[in-house]
């Protein structure tokens, strides 16, 4: 049997004034798991974190957390706690008064607020700074001491809301690694918050992309790469070519547009009307000149162990990406080649 | 030269009165005839000065508390509210300012007696109390909207509970400011004179003392009492100016320190 899910949220919809921002959002967090909420700005993600945390009840739908029904609950009673895109620690406090804060309020014994204050600041990789001023901290030691304030209460689930979006890219790096591991040692649940697909697909074990106050896909960030279930997924999560066709007819490993291409993805038997063929830049191969999808090759750029192209297909009516690996031969710009992709490799996406 | 004529203008009329609140003559006019302090010691061993000066300090702290604490309460509840009426209960507080004092003694006066209330002390600090409070609002009330709604969010979610979080984490932001607020209460409250006037009973605050004085004889100890009272005034006012540019310094740094980070 599989234990119960940690935090529930069910047909939740929010409203401010006529505008919904929520539009039936349903989830399951299981304990441990760390999940991110991908999409682009006012899309709902920050919105529906802020449901979590309280700052927000929503117009309907409920959430539980444990099975408890805490839709009504103030953010203060919840066992949740939240790191904030701007650090917000508290100018009159010191570090370790910052940290201590939660804990003061929550009336632990003044030993093992030291103590456990000591140990979140030994856990952020910030020893030794409980008696500093939170002026004299760098950006990104200003958010690790965001995150030790928050987990030092050992929350049920950890709030991430763009907590790195404030960062330059160098420390960002750092912090994703740093945020990793530190969810990794404690085992406990984390919900972040990006607009970064790319730190999404680094940090999370389950993506759940948001488009317009809607959850159109939650899962691994490998099936959403691999399997996006819709064309905004497929080029939000990781680059991808889109290609818009009306296919007339499809057999097991190809389909056959109304121009009369014949374009490989495989499982799309019966297919038929209009929809998005989805190929990823890296699944991209180039041949030799000749075939029906000829394209002269427009832009190239070395990418350490693969090259990138920006490639012309007329046949296509598009511009396609492709990402070659440096072994396999490299493409001047001004020749022409074919484009190729292995079937299984492409995927058919109903157009509406 | 206007400048120059303008600084004269306002000026020469305080340094006369000092100037003769040191003079050895009970004359009021040129020539300075020699320096001596026996005005002040005069005024300073006077009955009906001292009285004056116990009953204005009483009112002045008494008035700078209550207004502490109410405009406080006030300005936190406005600036926290969700209310559309928001701006309309902000106005309430501070519309006030316009009323004219004569019209704020009387009005209060005719109250008092209505309600059978006799005038006392206690009578004044109510009326200083109405009298002051726009300008304590006005002040608290920026103090506060300054208040990022983000950090008292963190707070909330950290636990703490709204009376928690306006303890130890507003208070301590705005209280500087609000001492400043409650000190300029205090000067208003101690030299003013035409509310007090009206519903005062049968003590007198100091600016009654002199009023009454410059009725029976004009001598230096009026300049004494005026010098002093100018004296203690700008010294209240110099404090809180350092006080409140020390503190902005100290912002202006932090700051810094901030944005360099970010930069």
């Amino acid at each position: 049997m599989t234990p119960p899910p940690l935090l529930v949220l069910q047909d939740v919809t929010h409203r401010f004034g006529d505008n919904e921002v929520l539009t039936d959002i349903n989830f399951e967090v299981a304990e441990g798991e760390f999940l991110t909420f991908l999409g682009p700005s006012g899309c709902g993600k920050t919105t529906t974190l802020r449901a979590i945390a309280g700052f927000v009840t929503p117009s309907e739908g409920r959430v539980f957390l444990e099975g408890e029904d805490i839709t009504g609950l103030p953010p203060h009673k919840r066992p949740v706690n939240m790191v904030f895109q701007h650090s917000t620690l508290f100018p009159h406090l010191d570090v370790g008064q910052n940290i201590a804060f939660g804990l003061k309020v929550a009336k632990v014994p003044k030993r093992e607020i030291e103590e456990r204050v000591l140990e979140s600041l030994a856990l952020v990789r910030l020893d030794g700074f409980e008696r500093r001023r939170t002026t004299e901290l760098s950006g990104g030691q200003r958010q690790r001491v965001n995150l030790a304030r928050a987990i030092v209460n050992q929350p049920k689930v950890l709030l991430l809301d763009e907590p790195l979006a404030a960062l330059d890219l160098k420390i960002r790096l750092e912090m994703e690694v740093e945020l990793r591991r530190v969810h990794r040692e404690l085992g406990s649940t984390f919900i972040y918050v990006t607009h970064d697909q790319r730190e999404a697909l680094a940090l999370s074990d389950r993506i759940a992309v948001f488009q317009d106050g809607k959850v159109i896909q939650c899962d691994t960030a490998e099936a959403i790469y691999r399997e996006p279930e819709s064309q905004f997924a497929a080029s939000f999560v990781g680059d991808a070519n889109v290609f818009e066709i009306e296919v007339e007819s499809a057999d097991d490993d190809s389909v056959e547009t109304a121009g009369g291409l014949r374009l490989p993805v495989s499982g799309c038997a019966g297919s038929q009307g209009s929809y998005w063929l989805v190929v990823r830049p890296e699944d991209i191969r180039f041949g030799p000149p000749g075939g029906a999808l000829e394209a002269s090759v427009i832009d190239s750029a070395f990418r350490g162990s693969s090259l990138t192209y920006r490639a012309d297909c007329p046949a296509l009516e598009s511009m396609v990406k492709a990402e070659i690996p440096d072994e396999l031969g490299t493409a001047d710009v001004g020749t022409t080649v074919t484009i190729t992709w292995s079937a299984d490799r492409a995927r058919l996406l109903p157009r509406d | 030269m206007v400048t120059i004529a303008a600084l004269v203008f306002l000026f020469a009329p305080l340094l006369i009165v000092i100037l003769f609140s040191f003079h050895s003559t009970n004359s009021l006019s040129l020539p300075f005839e020699g320096f001596s302090t026996r005005w002040y010691r005069e005024v300073l061993s006077d009955r009906s000065v001292r009285s004056g000066l116990e009953v204005s300090l009483k009112i002045a702290l008494l008035t700078a508390a209550v207004t502490f604490v109410f405009g406080t309460a006030a300005a936190y509840g406005v600036s926290r509210t969700m209310s559309r009426l928001k701006g309309f209960y902000a106005a309430l507080f501070v519309i006030p300012i316009a009323m004219p004092a004569l019209i704020l003694g009387i009005a209060l006066l005719s109250f008092f007696s209505d309600r059978g209330i006799r005038l006392s002390t206690m009578t004044v600090v109510i009326a200083h109390t109405v009298f002051v409070m726009p300008f304590f609002y006005v002040i608290a009330q920026t103090a506060l909207n300054r208040i990022e709604v983000a950090q008292l969010e963190a707070a909330a979610d950290l636990g703490a509970a709204p009376f928690y979080r306006f303890r130890h984490v507003i208070l301590p932001k705005v209280l500087p400011v609000l001492l400043g607020g409650a000190a300029m209460s205090f000067v208003i409250s101690f030299d003013e004179f035409v509310v007090t006037y009206f519903v005062i009973g049968n003590e007198s605050t100091l600016p009654l003392v002199i009023f009454s004085r410059l009725r029976r004889t004009i001598d230096p100890s009026i300049n004494a009492i005026s010098s002093l009272l100018l004296f203690v005034n700008l010294a209240l006012w110099l404090a809180a100016l350092i006080y409140s540019l020390r503190l902005q310094r100290r912002r202006r740094l932090d700051a810094l320190a901030q944005t360099e980070d970010i930069v």
